[in-house]
């Protein structure tokens, strides 16, 4: 225990300063008053953003990868963690290290894998043109699915282990007495193991959803500019065209999405704990 | 008596592990069947196929004249009580109890009456919209027992139910167990590692080691002639020893007979051939009695350490010295009181 | 009785196969003796993994992203560790207040983050890009930091401490010889993490570029972009190697799982 208030404010001082002044005041000064831009402005273009078709489309294909994206990852995550945290095989220490391995890898590592399955020469389009199926085969890269594919191969790992915690957190006892009662294996998960690992089926599917709404590296490269997302759009308005107005305002909009996610996720998995 | 389940030469394997060994075992209807055993010596693996929940390596498991040996456990109709209780703690006390019956399409009305009866036989009538954590230990177990039952089971496994206790509770719940068996009229397989509750408890029991049955009967017959060492000392014999023409044998600490030069302990003539020298090594008094423990050589000649418990008002004050550590007294036995053991 | 569903392993098998197949074909292509990103590949050569370390740019963004790496890893222990102790041990006021703010660069989108810090100390304050590089990364590891040594000192019983004190240790003696041991595989699974995170950071070293300070993961991409030779998959496969041997390390030290299972919870 440290009794004196002053040594933890001291041990605590090098680190707050840093993230008040290299983190918070720099992001609230960039997204509600950039330079030589008035916050009136900003909110301007914000508003400008949410009735305007094109820019809207971005918001659209955003959310709508980021719930793909999401489903995805839990359809494949959960299972994969179920099976590993119930399997007693030696092996399932193997395969979750295989699952875990890729969150150490560099997502642009990941993502270029999909160049070459998906690319204009790649592993699928071969395999469509050398079975006849269409010649040439339709276009895979910088379509929406490419971007799906890519995303969910960068969330699922992470999907997986935070699964994997919460069901291993579920006494597998439960389980076998779900089963003793008469329950068959999935009634048993339905009305068991879901229920009681769903703060961490929530707490991954925030997770992949705020990461996918926000990633750069994989809209960048298997989306292209047909598949902008507003990730790609705010690195073209702060990177490229240097238009603060805008940047700012789509820098908003991802981040008041992330930001409402987070609190819904928090709400929901609250307010559980608190009817247990 | 019909027999309510049965282990057909069952054997489990994990690894290189045997933990179930060849296991014949019958259970009789409308009785209390214990398993005991030190840890390890399969007695919760073999609950844990009776129940279902593994599959014995070899060997068939039979419940009520049929072949479940390949039946998963949702179809075996048995109810369970885990050692953890296993309550769902997302659920009320009522929908713990309920959800097996709610499987069973049980009609609402007769669904809620079924658990308010089971509840009211394990007395926690007043707590069913509880949720679990804000139970006592033994009232969740209470709750595991009422889940358990309610579906009026074939037979109920209970798997070390009552070691999570403190000591009072223990003891209590034992009658209780008994208690609601006899009103239901249950056969009960009970897994323990506690002797003294197979023997208040059983009406047959199963003694358990190395995955292999030691000795079955019930409780009286079982505890005056344990068949072997291992069933001896798991059932609190403390005295073994070798003695000529006899093999080995045990006897209580309470039925040994002190003689010492000075020493007139518990007059009766004591045959020769159970007489053996010792010396005291350690003496501790426990209330009116005298416990004594005593290095003796046996026929073997091997040293074996003895305890004798002596009551302090049958010993006259002048002969306390002789049983101070070092003292040299002769142990003897009535050859009533020996048991015989095969090893 | 305790057979898998077949739903359940297909499902999990399909998640295998869109998180490692991928990354085998990168490793199939570098080995390619042809021009363009093919499969199968065209004969069989290591001229790519040739081109890749000599080719300039690459060898000195790994440099630089190394070092960056390195550096902020350090920073982020320096100060998270202290603030990991004054948070879960001291007696703070508003304490949950202080705990959001270290982990809310991990709620934060990094490249709104990363624009903030391009935008207000490179291009307002004129600061050179390695010092804004080292805030962002340092800033985004902290909360690795904070979990992480935060998860292994709530395991430890406060009252270690205590006893090494009635011990007649002194509070620093205590610490070093009680508190910090305790951490250690805390500390080591959060500088292990720290280090891969800021290696293989994209968005905030992003637009923190210069022309003579620029991380390895970025070259990469523009390079990706400009060019479609699989020298860049000779490079991943490279980096996929470095990868394993960090892991294999990783878990020699403490447990592979035990280190990175724990990165959300």
């Amino acid at each position: 225990m440290i009794r004196s208030r002053r040594i933890a404010l001291v041990l605590l001082l090098p680190g707050l300063v840093l993230l008040v002044a290299g983190v918070v005041i720099p992001a609230l000064t960039m997204l509600l008053s950039p330079p030589r831009v008035s916050t009136g402005e900003v909110f301007d273009r914000l508003g400008r953003m949410l009735s305007d078709p094109y820019d809207l489309a971005i918001i659209w294909r955003t959310l709508r990868i980021g719930l793909t994206v999401t489903g995805l990852c839990l359809v494949l995550g959960f299972p994969t963690a179920y099976l590993l945290a119930r399997s007693r095989s030696r092996w399932a220490g193997v395969l979750l290290a295989l699952a875990i391995f890729p969150l150490l890898l560099s997502n642009v590592v990941r993502t270029y894998g999909w160049l070459v399955v998906l690319g204009r020469n790649g592993v699928v389009g071969q395999t469509i043109e050398g079975l006849g199926l269409a010649d040439p085969a339709p276009q895979l890269l910088y379509t929406e699915l490419a971007v799906v594919l890519g995303l969910t191969q960068l969330f699922l790992p992470l999907a997986i282990i935070t699964c994997y915690s919460a069901v291993a957190q579920v006494d597998a006892n439960l389980d076998e007495a779900a089963r003793g009662l008469g329950a068959g294996r999935m009634r048993t998960l339905w009305s068991v193991t879901i229920p009681l690992s769903m703060p961490g089926i929530a707490m991954a599917a925030t997770l992949v959803f705020a990461g996918a709404v926000t990633a750069y590296t994989t809209p960048y490269l298997l989306g292209g500019s047909r598949q902008t997302m507003l990730a790609t759009q705010l690195f073209r308005y702060s990177g490229v065209s240097l238009d603060w107005a805008a940047a700012s305002a789509t820098a908003l909009i991802m981040t008041v999405l992330v930001l409402v996610v987070y609190s819904l996720s928090t709400a929901i998995t609250r307010a559980k704990a608190v009817s247990r | 008596m019909t027999t309510a389940a049965e282990f057909v030469a069952v054997s489990r394997h994990f690894g290189d592990f045997t933990a179930v060994d060849g296991l014949d075992l019958t259970i009789r209807e409308g009785e209390l069947t214990t398993l005991l055993g030190p840890s390890g010596c399969g007695k919760t693996t073999s609950l844990r196929m009776l129940a279902g929940y593994l599959a014995p390596s070899e060997g068939q498991i039979w419940i009520g004249g049929e072949d479940v040996t390949r039946t998963p456990p949702e179809k075996r109709g048995l109810g369970m009580v885990f050692q953890s209780y296993a309550l769902f703690p997302h659920m009320s006390v009522a929908d713990n109890v309920g959800y097996g019956l709610k499987l069973r399409k049980v009609p609402r009305a007769e669904r809620a009456r079924r658990v308010a009866e089971a509840l009211e036989l394990v007395g926690l009538g007043h707590l069913a919209d509880r949720r679990p954590k804000a139970l006592s230990g033994g009232q969740q177990q209470r709750v595991a027992l009422a889940r358990a039952i309610v579906i009026r089971p074939r037979l109920l496994l209970l798997d070390e139910p009552l070691s999570n206790l403190d000591a009072r509770l223990r003891v209590q719940m034992r009658e209780e167990i008994r208690r609601i068996q006899a009103e239901a009229g249950l056969t009960v397989v009970l897994v323990t590692h506690d002797q003294e509750e197979a023997l208040e408890m059983s009406d047959r029991m199963v003694v358990m080691n190395g995955g292999r049955v030691m000795q079955e009967g019930p409780p009286d017959e079982l505890f005056p002639a344990p068949a072997n060492r291992f069933v001896a000392e798991f059932l609190g014999y403390e005295n073994f020893l070798e003695l000529p023409g006899r093999g080995l044998v045990t006897v209580r600490p309470e039925l040994l007979e002190l003689r010492g030069e000075h020493l007139e302990a518990a007059g009766h003539g004591t045959a020769p051939a159970t007489a053996v020298p010792a010396t005291v090594t350690s003496i501790a008094y426990r209330g009116v009695e005298l416990r004594v423990a005593l290095d003796a050589v046996d026929a073997t000649g091997a040293t074996v350490p003895l305890i004798a418990s002596v009551r302090r008002d049958a010993i006259d004050s002048r002969d306390l010295p002789a049983l101070l550590p070092g003292g040299r007294v002769t142990v003897g036995a009535d050859p009533g009181h020996l048991v015989r053991l095969s090893a | 009785m305790k057979r898998s569903s077949p739903i359940a392993v297909t499902l999990a098998f399909l998640g295998y196969v869109v998180m490692i197949v991928p990354i085998l074909f990168v490793v199939a292509t570098a080995f390619t003796d042809g021009d363009a990103l093919t499969f199968p590949p065209e004969g069989l050569s290591l001229r790519w993994f040739e081109a890749a370390i000599s080719y300039e740019p690459f060898t000195r963004a790994l440099v630089s992203s190394l070092q960056l790496a390195l550096i902020s890893t350090v920073l982020a222990l320096g100060i998270g560790i202290p603030a990991t102790l004054a948070i879960m041990r001291g007696r703070l006021p508003g304490k949950s207040v202080v705990e959001g703010l270290f982990l809310s660069p991990l709620i934060l989108p990094e490249l709104v983050v990363g624009l903030a810090l391009f935008q207000q100390f490179m291009i307002h304050l004129e600061m050179d890009n390695f010092r804004t590089l080292l805030i962002g990364h340092t800033a985004i590891l902290l909360p690795y930091t904070v979990r992480v040594t935060g998860a292994s000192l709530a395991l430890a019983d406060p009252a270690l401490e205590d006893a090494a004190r009635g011990l007649g240790a002194s509070a620093w003696r205590s610490f070093w010889t009680v508190t910090l041991p305790v951490l250690r595989p805390g500390i080591i699974s959060a500088a292990l993490l720290s280090f891969v995170t800021s290696f293989n950071n994209v968005p905030i070293s992003l637009l923190l570029q210069s022309r003579d300070f620029r991380t390895l993961p970025v070259t990469m991409l523009d390079y990706v972009q400009q060019n479609y030779t699989p020298i860049v998959a000779a490079m991943s496969t490279l980096l996929l190697a470095g990868t394993v041997v960090l892991a294999f390390a990783a878990e020699r030290i403490l447990g592979f799982a035990r280190i990175f299972g724990g990165i959300n919870r």
